[in-house]
């Protein structure tokens, strides 16, 4: 173990923990932010995935906002009445599944990505015929960490009312903080 | 349903136009379908009376 380094944590007395390099390595190179950084922790980067438990029912050719009543996790607590409003800025990778729980229509099954109320990102998909067919959109997406918010639209064509599949498995919507602002 | 009193009133309307220049909406918040957009270049958009 000749080169072995260690780390030490440092109290300021004022609560906080400071990391200083091995004074033996001159050319040892500190990588945290600098004094304007946020260094992101486990407790400060919001992660959550949230499902459908009932059977929702979507009108034909309706972009139709899916309720989300069950969360997986919730970590930051940024996810309330199917929206996810992170509290860190930064770029989340998010992604939106919705299952057909219906089947026998034909048509397209859209799954939508709404930022801030509008139509962001949305992924389409053919009506197999057979329940089943399953329209996963993911997108990476800068939320600014205050008011931008996410929801999950979906939008059937399939010329009448059909149901989406209620279950952690195949209809869910879920994100995480990947790259802080 | 929405979609199928528009249709009764405008039977030559297609899946495309629900696509492209008409968009229906639904928040789940209770107040059901509404027309978010109606961009359609010759129909007019319908009224509540003809929507009720």
């Amino acid at each position: 173990m000749g080169d072995f380094m260690s780390i030490v944590l440092n109290s300021s007395g004022g609560g906080s923990v400071s990391i200083v390099e091995p004074t033996t390595a001159s050319n040892f190179t500190q990588t945290l932010p600098a004094s304007t950084g946020t260094v992101m922790v486990s407790g400060n980067m919001p992660a959550f995935s949230a499902y459908n438990s009932t059977t929702q029912s979507i009108s034909n050719a309706t972009d139709t906002k899916i309720t989300y009543d069950t969360e997986l996790f919730d970590t930051n607590s940024n996810f309330a009445s199917s929206r996810f409003t992170p509290t860190v800025a930064g770029y989340y990778q998010i992604i939106a599944s919705v299952r057909d729980g219906t089947g026998g229509v034909s048509g397209q099954l859209i799954s939508y990505i709404y930022l801030n109320g509008g139509n962001n990102k949305f992924c389409v998909l053919p009506l197999s015929g057979a329940v089943g067919t399953t329209t996963v959109c993911s997108a990476l997406m800068y939320m600014n960490g205050s008011t931008d918010f996410l929801e999950h639209y979906v939008r059937q064509s399939s010329g009448v009312s059909m149901n989406i599949s209620a279950s952690p498995n195949t209809t869910f919507f879920s994100g995480v903080l990947v790259r802080a602002a | 349903m929405l979609y199928d009193k528009i249709m009764t009133l405008y039977p030559e309307l297609t899946q495309q136009d629900f696509i492209t220049v008409i968009t229906l909406q639904n928040d789940s918040d209770g107040k059901g379908d509404y027309i978010a957009k109606w961009e359609h270049p010759t129909l007019p958009r319908p009224t509540d009376e003809e929507l009720a």
